[in-house]
């Protein structure tokens, strides 16, 4: 039986504007699982991410993340985890490497920049300035700095956003890499097609309250057997798929 | 805790490393004080006293005349003698446009004699009306210098004279008083203008909120980055002293090892004001009326420019427990009077009781984002 690494139950946050951002969410994550958060802008699903993350206080409800109480000891709950915002900022004038020794400093452990480097193919950066990075280099870039203490969970917020298709097939791999050394990945996304793709379980969220947990495949069956009917046939290919033929899979950042 | 030091470490490391990569940061961080050292250095300049400059007019060629006039001419750094008024006529429009501040004339019958009678005359100083008290003091200055040319006519030397004497025997210039006021206006930039920026900057960037899903603490980041800033504050303020003593020609008189730890406390403790605004403020634009807020009271009040014995009393005693104000005093009584850090124990106290209100103050509105 896979073990429950994460257990939110009934949580909730409200703003001192009195906003209800996320409003009696449930949910468990299993032991190495890719775990989706799907839902419109404004469903509450980064701030969720961030009341798990200790970076917002959580108004009421308990989260339990690897049988800690987040809201008793934060400090052990940020040793555990692996952070990748939705925006990665990294100081300026800063060269990879010194970046990724920073970060394994903060956690206390020791760095091997060019390990780090290498596992996201950016060991030729190592001398280059964050700023002169790509989108998707950057996001390559603010994996490997997540990762520098190898986190037990791994949250990623809107991954994918404003990549190119070669960009994010991969990240994909990035991140099934990352599930294949035994950490638990969680992460929001508005691509469908992605959490189809990538996530074991995906669960959607509106309004602050989560209106669907399951595989994405019981999702879709689950639909079908209301008697949905897509208008139009599904097609074999789509344009991606062209896109991808044409221009290959090979990263072009 | 050992590991808290190698974090502190890193950090600091990088981030100096990080600072001088970036060229404007040096620019207003380093070069633009050393500007503003030439500029007031130029103004209260190298030279001794205030640069009281006179002309001298001869209009008698009796043996008296010539004398007093040589003697006058020998003592440049009394009369400071302009080279280019040579006639009355010339020295009254320079003192009237302000080029020239007094005009001793030795009027024509100046140490004539009437046939038989001792020789007589009286020099003239003319001066513009806002120029009252030198020219007393210029007129005693005269009046001494006349009496070996009147002893032979008094057999008898006056019993009771006035005899002036300068205190301290080391030859300090003005600029050495001024030079602890220009650092400590240099400070104000180094300390506070500059580090203010520093957090703002880097929440804008999103980087301290991606540093606080990290273990680090607060008071950890927040020291690494004060030394990081005190290492650069640190550099201009080795070039403001090579630049002083090179050219302004600066006196230190001070143990330089005692000075150097005064200062290093001093900007520790003013650049924690800067860093303090810039964690507590969310971006630049509330960080900067605040620190505009911060400083001005000290940029006038703490003995920058305008010497606080000038003010009334009540503020004298306010701003003295500015932080500044003990930064300025004890400089300049270390490096100017030579003083040790026992001599400035109560400037030492000040400086370090305000480091730890700051600092605690610091840690605690301290924002990520």
């Amino acid at each position: 039986m896979a073990q429950t690494v994460l257990s939110l139950t009934d949580v909730t946050k409200r703003y001192e504007n009195g906003t209800e951002a996320v409003r009696g969410v449930s949910l468990d994550v299993i032991e190495g699982e890719i775990f989706g958060i799907l839902g419109p802008n404004g469903a509450g699903k980064t701030t969720t991410l961030e009341m798990i993350e200790t970076l917002q206080t959580i108004t009421s409800g308990t989260i339990t993340l690897l049988g800690i109480n987040v809201a008793d000891d934060p400090l052990a709950v940020k040793k555990l985890i692996g952070v990748q915002p939705q925006t990665p900022g990294f100081q300026d004038k800063t060269r990879l490497s010194e970046v990724l020794e920073l970060f394994a400093a903060a956690y206390g452990v020791k760095a091997d920049p060019m390990k780090s480097l290498s596992e996201v193919g950016l060991a030729d950066k190592a001398r280059c300035f964050v700023e002169e990075l790509s989108g998707g280099q950057r996001q390559r870039f603010s994996i490997a700095v997540a990762l520098v203490h190898q986190p037990r969970i791994f949250f990623m917020d809107e991954p994918t956003t404003g990549l190119d298709p070669q960009a994010r097939r991969n990240l994909w791999e990035l991140m099934r890499e990352v599930r294949r050394r035994g950490a638990t990945v969680i992460l929001t996304t508005h691509y469908m097609d992605e959490a189809r793709l990538l996530c074991d379980r995906v669960a959607i969220m509106d309004t602050g309250k989560i209106i669907a947990l399951d595989a994405p495949a019981n999702l879709i069956a689950a639909l079908l057997m209301r008697g949905f009917k897509k208008e139009q046939q599904v097609e074999e290919a789509n344009l991606e798929d062209v896109f991808i033929d044409l221009t290959g899979k090979e990263l072009r950042d | 805790m050992r590991n808290a030091w190698r974090i502190i470490y890193v950090f600091a490391l990088i981030n100096t490393k990080r600072f001088f990569r970036n060229r404007v940061a040096i620019f207003f961080g380093v070069l633009f004080p050393l500007i503003i050292l030439f500029v007031i250095g130029g103004i209260f300049g190298g030279g001794g006293n205030a640069s009281f400059t006179t002309a001298l007019i001869t209009q008698s060629s009796t043996t008296p005349a010539t004398a007093i006039a040589t003697r006058i001419e020998r003592k440049p750094d009394v009369f400071k003698l302009s080279k280019t008024v040579r006639t009355f006529a010339e020295a009254r429009s320079a003192m009237a446009k302000g080029t020239l501040d007094a005009t001793i004339v030795v009027p024509a019958g100046f140490g004539a004699s009437a046939s038989g009678s001792v020789p007589s005359g009286a020099l003239v100083v003319y001066y513009p009306h806002a120029n009252a008290q030198e020219a007393q003091a210029l007129a005693s200055v005269l009046q001494s210098e006349l009496e070996p040319l009147n002893a032979p006519y008094e057999p008898v030397r006056p019993p009771y004279t006035v005899k002036t004497e300068q205190t301290g025997s080391r030859s300090l210039t003005s600029f050495d008083y001024t030079f602890a006021g220009l650092l400590g206006f240099a400070l104000l930039g180094i300390g506070i203008f500059g580090p203010t920026s520093v957090f703002p900057e880097l929440k804008r960037q999103g980087v301290l909120r991606r540093l606080e899903t990290t273990p680090l603490k607060i008071w950890q980041y927040f020291i690494a980055t004060a030394i990081s800033q005190c290492v650069v504050g640190f550099v201009t303020i080795v070039a403001m002293f090579a630049v002083s003593i090179l050219v302004f020609h600066l006196h230190v008189i001070g143990n330089w090892f005692e000075l150097f730890a005064f200062l290093t406390l001093s900007v520790a403790m003013i650049l924690g004001i800067g860093l303090a605004i810039g964690g507590w403020a969310k971006d630049q634009s509330q960080a900067a009326p605040l620190a505009n807020i911060v400083t001005f009271p000290m940029l006038f009040l703490s003995g920058t420019f305008f010497p606080r014995y000038l003010m009334p009393g009540w503020l004298q005693v306010i701003s003295t427990y500015f932080p500044l104000t003990p930064v300025i005093d004890g400089v300049r009584m270390i490096a100017a009077e030579g003083r040790g850090l026992s001599g400035v124990a109560s400037q030492l106290g000040l400086v370090l009781a305000w480091a730890v209100v700051i600092y605690l103050i610091a840690f605690r509105v301290f924002r990520w984002s």
